[in-house]
């Protein structure tokens, strides 16, 4: 019997408005349409009628979980048109924003999923780490979320005392190697939930134009921090993690191992950071120009595109989120899944409707 | 085949840049420069469309190759409807469809080009309004 199942757009599954029609033959998925939208707030044509410094707290309001990402990308777009070098540490600084934010967002991710899989322990563990990495955020920008640290040219604020992320980072890491990454990969509860499930070929992930953990789970080998490195990630050591079951098992697994990388990468830049200044000083506009920018945010590549006039505002500003290039992909994840795997499918992505939306 | 590679299989004069290459191009090869794209195994990154100041747009469309980004960029005439890629790159179906959404651009070639982000009924072109103007 064939049937047709709506899914939100308000539903209790979902944290943000969103829809997936799903089609059904008895329990087997055949068929899904998506609808986004319902969070469209027009970014992008306010964007166009701000100075660039009121953009970049705009941008930063893209995504409520990666916001230090859409700052920095707008930020280097600015600094890329107007030939315009960032201070040693203020680049350095930046990273461990940028690899604080990434553990911030598997480790909420890790605990969505975990309680999805139906694993409430890990839930409530990956949320007491998760909470630690905010304290660190709030211990380095004085924010928890939208962290306002970044300014054209380099960032707003100094990390005088790096002892809180450090020790954030060193619990972070125990916990992940000790406990998460052989749980995930060695528990015949999470392997029977996941493995097999949701499958994404890597055939299908290069058509769809998935990014990140989604495209590194389906045997693509891409990282942007190592591929085209921007700030001083070329002078970092870290693995990118890369599987090739291309289903929920592999996404869960690479996100893990991310974390550990995520960790490494923070050590190392803290251990390395240089003295000196911060930023270039007072910047309100830039030459007449146009740049695109792509950087490794949490979910993926995220690209920005930005043309200027010459003027403090600018003439047009364009985000592609690394979401709003994942979630189509649901549509080839689905199918020939039953319809009981659809939530966890979908939080594998780890989508973000707002960022998708803009 | 690597970002080189594919430049010379598409030909044409390419430009170097801090974010990458770029090409100029008419928007009626971008079909045949996206079946290339995909025999590399490129991926697929954006569609960004830019307003000129005189009834015209331009269209790029990019393209990213073991980190390299490939860049093929047109400028289109007010109205003139574009070659839709969604057949080669399924992952281009949103791009278009909020490319639509936001500078009413015409895709061809596509079965429909439904609403992504605007509500069914709301006229497309909603980044070219004027403050105040309704959708």
């Amino acid at each position: 019997m064939s049937y047709s199942i709506p899914i939100g757009p308000y539903h209790i599954a979902l944290e943000e408005p969103y829809k997936i029609q799903v089609e059904c033959e008895g329990e087997n998925v055949v068929g899904a349409t998506l609808k986004v939208g319902f969070n469209f707030r027009g970014i992008e044509w306010l964007a166009e009628r701000k100075n660039i410094t009121q953009c970049i707290a705009l941008l930063e309001r893209v995504c409520g979980i990666c916001s230090n990402v859409h700052s920095m990308c707008l930020c280097m777009t600015l600094e890329r048109i107007g030939k315009i070098e960032v201070p040693e540490r203020g680049q350095h600084i930046r990273m461990v924003m940028a690899e604080l934010e990434r553990l911030h967002s598997h480790l909420l991710w890790a605990g969505v999923a975990a309680e999805l899989i139906g694993f409430e322990t890990v839930f409530m563990q990956m949320f007491r780490l998760r909470e630690s990495v905010m304290d660190a955020l709030e211990a380095v920008s004085g924010n928890r979320v939208n962290y306002s640290m970044n300014r054209i040219g380099g960032v707003n604020r100094d990390i005088q005392d790096d002892s809180k992320v450090r020790e954030v980072v060193r619990a972070i890491r125990a916990v992940t190697e000790g406990t998460l990454i052989p749980l995930l990969t060695t528990d015949q509860t999470v392997i029977a939930r996941c493995q097999g499930v949701g499958v994404l070929t890597r055939k299908d992930a290069i058509v769809y134009g998935v990014v990140g953990p989604v495209a590194r789970a389906s045997g693509i080998d891409t990282d942007l921090r190592r591929d085209q490195p921007y700030l001083a990630y070329g002078k970092v050591d870290f693995s990118v993690p890369v599987q090739t079951g291309g289903d929920v098992l592999a996404r869960v697994v690479v996100r893990a191992l991310e974390i550990v990388e995520s960790c490494k990468i923070i050590d190392q830049v803290l251990d390395r950071m240089p003295q000196g200044p911060i930023h270039t000083g007072e910047i309100y506009s830039v030459p007449a120009g146009d740049a695109t920018v792509r950087i490794e945010a949490p979910r993926g590549e995220v690209f920005y595109y930005l043309a200027s006039n010459g003027s403090d505002t600018p003439a047009r500003v364009k985000v592609r989120t690394p979401s709003f290039a994942n979630i189509p992909s649901v549509i080839a994840m689905v199918r020939n899944n039953t319809i009981a795997d659809v939530p966890l499918i979908q939080a594998a992505l780890d989508p973000c409707y707002s960022c998708t939306d803009r | 085949m690597t970002a080189e590679e594919t430049r010379l299989e598409i030909g044409g004069v390419w430009t170097e840049r801090a974010d990458g290459w770029w090409l100029q191009t008419s928007a009626t090869s971008v079909q045949e420069i996206a079946r290339t794209m995909l025999k590399a195994e490129a991926h697929f990154v954006a569609i960004v469309a830019l307003p000129e100041p005189v009834n015209a747009m331009q269209l790029s469309w990019h393209w990213d190759i073991g980190g390299t980004q490939l860049s093929a960029v047109s400028l289109l005439a007010e109205g003139v409807a574009v070659p839709s890629i969604v057949d080669i790159y399924p992952g281009a179906d949103w791009a278009e469809r909020e490319t639509r959404d936001y500078y009413a651009v015409t895709f061809e070639g596509r079965d429909d080009t439904p609403s992504l982000m605007l509500r069914d009924g709301d006229r497309p072109g909603a980044l070219l309004r004027k403050i105040g103007e309704k959708l």
